[in-house]
């Protein structure tokens, strides 16, 4: 009786073991899908960091689309020019200009800087405080209240004073920031230098608007786009031409900045040795550390 | 009449009453995971559905031919090494566990295949969470609810047919789909709150899941009644 009920049981899961093994084989066959050896290249090749910047959902779904597909080489942003070349040297093509894309905040407002704010009990979310009117005054800048440093992957954003703030030595340009700010204040732009032209207002209220909320905003004077055909006033608003931009900025352009009133036109991007030179001296304010004291943290751990 | 009220209550009881996830507590580690987006919620239902019906017919089919006390395989082949009585008796009760998970893993396994090859956006959606259904408890639960109800129960002729198996197997992954996607709602709702932060992340998750199965067991009793009303019983 034992020994026939042992038998049975391995009988059974030997059968069953030769059963499945057989219709798993088969249907490994059958259902053989065919990857391309250069989609595999490709993801190693890439960073990995499946931030979506390219525009796909990871960096397997851009593999694909640039091996089966034909999608241009040089949409990672992350991995930049390198990363661009490896690929384009997988797939057998010349690769273009790759400009690294980077986040421009088009707004320059601090604390200071904003009138009409009012006090905010909600979520702090920029998402929730600007579903409820009289935040503050202006209607189009930061709240300040960090989706997008929040939302950044790399710590390479962070709210100072109330203003996001790109680090622009950290950012790869993935461009989560700019999908989470409620306002759309960040634009993802392709740098054609390591620092950039922006107009930091998003401002399109006429004039006399903007200076009853805002003491830096652009008021939409036109001084710019008279001076400079770089600029082009659109909504009440300073707009630069990115595709006419050139790194080398002619004087024009540089009278143009001085011209602005509000300060708006401002280079952005990573400091040159100049600026570094230039702030050396000056303090920088203390990091204000987060103070998550409770109890919990005095008592001694014991686990 | 009697057969369809069976089917009836047994799939209401598995989809509500006695919800895997909610009432026994089973198939937590997906309701956890895969719970941030309705989307991806719905997805993992549908996939955990799928292979709960797979592999419950699976597991009724093999506990009945093979595994049960007297089951007709296994006594007509150990009937040529013992007597007839003796084989009648022979008794595979003990590779239940190994043989569900066993047949749980390879039908998952050929689902994926099937589904890659034939539905790749449906195999994109699901990513990662196919293989990860193979080690989902909700399943082997539903399995192992289908052999108590062949074999434990202490009447042969009350033993589950293929049709109450696979109802039981289908409106359980419904169930699971229904609190996965509800939990996953109210998640999204979650995610714009300002929650303490020792309650960030998963044990504010948990809460709302605990509270969510105090909702549910709003449930209970509700099939004894159904009962009492379709048989007309006083």
């Amino acid at each position: 009786m034992t020994w026939v009920t042992i038998g049975l049981s391995a009988g059974t899961m030997l059968t069953m073991a030769v059963v499945l093994t057989a219709i798993l084989g088969w249907a490994n066959k059958k259902f053989q899908v065919d990857v391309d050896e250069r989609a595999l290249t490709i993801i190693n090749v890439l960073p990995g960091a499946n931030c979506g910047g390219c525009g796909y959902v990871g960096c397997g779904e851009y593999a694909e689309a640039v091996a089966l597909e034909h999608e241009a080489v040089n949409k990672c942003t992350v991995g930049g020019q390198s990363c661009a070349l490896a690929v384009a040297a997988i797939m057998g093509v010349e690769v273009g200009e790759t400009l690294p894309y980077r986040p421009i905040v088009h707004c320059g407002a601090h604390y200071n800087d904003r009138l009409g704010r009012n006090e905010y009990r909600g979520e702090m979310r920029c998402s929730a405080a600007n579903l409820v009117t009289d935040v503050q005054g202006c209607t189009f800048g930061c709240l300040g209240f960090g989706d997008c440093a929040r939302a950044c992957d790399f710590d390479a954003l962070h709210v100072v004073d109330g203003l996001a703030t790109v680090d622009y030595e950290k950012c790869v340009g993935c461009g989560a920031c700019a999908k989470v700010c409620p306002r759309n204040i960040i634009t993802i732009t392709p740098f054609k230098s390591e620092q950039m032209l922006a107009v930091t207002c998003s401002n399109k209220d006429k004039g006399k608007d903007v200076i009853t909320v805002c003491n830096v905003g652009c008021i939409g004077c036109g001084a710019c786009a008279r001076t400079s055909s770089l600029f082009t006033l659109k909504d009440n608003l300073s707009t630069i031409d990115y595709d006419a931009y050139s790194p080398t900025c002619s004087l024009e352009v540089l009278d143009a900045c001085k011209k602005c009133k509000r300060q708006r036109l401002v280079f952005v991007g990573k400091p040159t040795t100049d600026d570094l030179e230039k702030t050396v001296d000056m303090e920088a304010p203390a990091l204000i550390e987060p103070d998550f004291k409770t109890t919990v943290d005095d008592t001694e751990w014991r686990g | 009449m009697d057969y369809i009220f069976d089917i009836f209550l047994i799939s209401i009881s598995a989809a509500l009453i006695n919800n895997f996830v909610l009432y026994y507590f089973v198939g937590i580690c997906p309701f956890i995971g895969v719970s941030r987006r309705v989307d991806m919620a719905l997805g993992m239902g549908s996939a955990v559905t799928f292979v709960m019906t797979i592999a419950v017919f699976l597991s009724w089919t093999i506990t009945t031919l093979v595994l049960m006390p007297g089951a007709p395989v296994s006594r007509w082949v150990a009937g040529h090494f013992m007597s007839a009585e003796k084989a009648a008796g022979i008794d595979l009760t003990i590779l239940t566990y190994i043989i569900y998970i066993f047949s749980i893993a390879s039908s998952v396994q050929f689902v994926e295949m099937y589904v890659r090859k034939f539905y790749p956006p449906l195999y994109k959606s699901f990513g990662v969470f196919l293989p990860l259904i193979t080690t989902n408890c909700a399943i082997l639960f539903a399995c192992l609810t289908v052999m108590s109800n062949i074999i434990g129960g202490e009447n042969p002729i009350e033993a589950w047919d293929l049709g109450r198996a696979l109802a039981l197997g289908l409106f359980g992954g419904a169930g699971f789909t229904i609190a996965i996607v509800i939990m996953a709602g109210i998640r999204e709702e979650l995610d714009l709150c300002d929650i303490p932060a020792p309650f960030k992340g998963a044990a504010i998750t948990l809460i709302v899941g605990g509270i969510l199965a105090m909702a549910f067991m709003g449930f209970n009793g509700v099939d004894s009644g159904l009962k009492a009303a379709l048989t007309g019983a006083p």
